[in-house]
């Protein structure tokens, strides 16, 4: 009989260790750990572009955490992210005005929602709405900004069209940015293959500030950086009459392809053992292919 | 009926197996209720087939989750990732090194026993004893059995898992010198309650638990009464175990997941 009490205990302690190990996982391991203890309430944020943001993600106010996002829903009838922020009661002195941005954590880490503060004298109450966010910016976007290609005209004063031919544009897309002298003057507007002529039409929008580029200025599609975005660069000819709205740039320089320029480098790099001399005289015919 | 399966071919045996397999499963279903009156006996297996494997979990979870971590070092240091240690060591032991390790080990320590000890009563003449005493084998000595086994695998799997990160801790964070808080946080903003834990170590583990313990009483039950056929009944629980636990594994991964 005490043999059987015995098995009896054992068992017991047994079975009370394996539901402690699983407490313990459960709530040590698990984001059952960061959930916050007290009660919270709902703010809503629509954003333009949500990026990566996931359900659960944290709400960080100054990089504290003060709550996660609870749901995440498409605006019925309208291309808008809507964002329903689940805040600790303890953080309610959110003002009205605060901005809501998807931000990322390092370079490949999570995304969450930070909020920064506004000065209005209201708060957001439960079931409010920040209206004020920004949008989760692409990786490519803040490289290309990074490397130098970003940061487009404002385009205030509106602007007018110009076109340039290309053989060859690479990367270039609408929304590259239109550079003189690596200011940015304006952007593509439109990138589109002429299939008679057997190249690609360039539509650019340049800003009407700047009207006084001569007519026999080059175009030429550059790269900001060796894995920046393409841009179009303008380089001002001596002409005495200006682009005017609906002109076409005669003069233009393609693209030049990384791989044909390193292509090149290491096939006379190897042949003539003059590699620096033989690139660099290679390079201007690979801009007329 | 057994000396017909065994001169058919291989799969018309297999599917014999599996076909007969599956009613006495039925046949331990209806005989739980009546092994309630048993429950000291279910008490004891649970001892047997569960508390004794303790140490064996506890040293292979141990040794998993440090080899884990090792080699997730290592590979992670190329991409400077070292701080998702904790989270892939955490959720690769959930979600399916826990239970699918927890269980072959538990077939092989404990399936094995029981299979080895019910073709032993058989063929010493256990089971046709109790029959003539109006005891029912299937409720006194399969129903608690299968229950042990289906009780205890769940445990031993959270006892194996939480090993498994102390290990992994041990040798990320006080050996490799990842950053202590940095392994907690990241495993925890990660690690989902209901999608790793719950789906992964215990209904897993229970589905696994009911096959290990099903093949292994059944195994037992029908093993030829020699000690040949006792000896051939225990490797074939093994293996049936072992390619049933890694089949399951991925249907319940494909709809669980």
């Amino acid at each position: 009989m005490s043999q059987r009490k015995s098995y009896a205990v054992g068992t017991g302690l047994f079975i009370v260790l394996g539901f402690a190990a699983l407490a313990y996982l459960a709530t040590q391991t698990s984001s059952v750990a960061n959930r916050q203890q007290g009660d919270s309430y709902t703010v809503d944020a629509q954003f333009q572009n949500i990026g990566q943001l996931k359900e659960r993600a944290p709400v960080k106010i100054a990089g504290v955490r003060v709550g996660q996002v609870q749901s995440i829903a498409l605006e019925p009838g309208k291309a808008v992210a809507d964002v329903k922020l689940s805040i600790d009661k303890r953080y309610d002195t959110i003002p009205t005005d605060s901005v809501a941005t998807v931000f990322t954590s390092g370079l490949l880490g999570d995304q969450y929602v930070g909020i920064e503060y506004g000065h209005a004298k209201k708060y957001v109450a439960n079931g409010g709405k920040l209206a004020l966010t920004r949008s989760s910016e692409p990786l490519e976007e803040m490289l290309g900004k990074f490397f130098g290609a970003g940061g487009t005209a404002d385009a205030i004063g509106g602007t007018y069209k110009v076109f340039a031919r290309f053989s060859n544009v690479g990367t270039l897309s609408a929304g590259s940015p239109v550079k003189m002298a690596g200011v940015p003057i304006g952007q593509v507007v439109s990138v589109q293959a002429e299939p008679d002529k057997l190249d690609a039409l360039v539509t650019l929008a340049i800003d009407n500030r700047y009207n006084q580029i001569p007519d026999d200025s080059a175009a030429a599609v550059f790269t900001s950086g060796l894995i920046g975005s393409q841009y179009v660069a303008i380089q001002p000819g001596g002409s005495s009459d200006m682009l005017k709205n609906g002109d076409e740039m005669i003069l233009t320089q393609s693209a030049m392809q990384l791989e044909d320029l390193i292509g090149k480098f290491l096939v006379n790099g190897s042949g003539s053992g003059d590699g620096k001399q033989g690139a660099g005289a290679s390079t201007s015919p690979a801009g007329k292919h | 009926m057994n000396a017909r399966i065994e001169r058919d071919n291989i799969v018309t045996q297999a599917l014999g197996q599996i076909g007969a397999c599956g009613l006495f499963l039925l046949q331990i279903l209806a005989a739980i209720p009546r092994s309630l009156r048993y429950v000291r006996e279910t008490v004891r297996q649970l001892w047997f087939v569960g508390a004794m494997s303790l140490t064996i979990i506890m040293v292979c979870g141990l040794f998993v989750g440090m080899v884990l971590a090792l080699q997730l070092y290592h590979v992670l240091s190329i991409f400077g990732g070292t701080a998702a240690t904790g989270t892939v060591v955490a959720i690769s032991i959930y979600r399916e090194l826990g239970p699918v390790i927890t269980a072959l080990l538990f077939a092989g320590r404990a399936g094995t026993a029981i299979t080895a000890e019910i073709g032993l009563m058989r063929a010493t003449d256990q089971i046709a004893a109790m029959e003539l005493m109006a005891v029912d084998p299937l409720a006194y000595v399969a129903a608690p059995r299968f229950l042990a086994g289906l009780i205890a695998l769940p445990l031993l799997c959270c006892v194996f898992s939480a090993l498994g990160i102390f290990g992994g801790h041990l040798v990320g964070v006080t050996w490799l010198g990842i950053d202590n808080g940095t392994f907690w946080s990241n495993m925890t903003a990660t690690v989902d309650v209901w999608k790793d834990i719950i789906s992964g170590v215990v209904w897993k583990s229970l589905a696994f638990g009911a096959v290990v313990a099903l093949i292994a009483v059944f195994q037992g039950y029908t093993a030829p009464p020699t000690s040949e056929g006792v000896a051939y009944a225990t490797t074939r629980t093994v293996v049936a175990s072992s390619i049933a636990i890694l089949a399951l594994d991925f249907v319940l991964t494909a709809f669980l997941m």
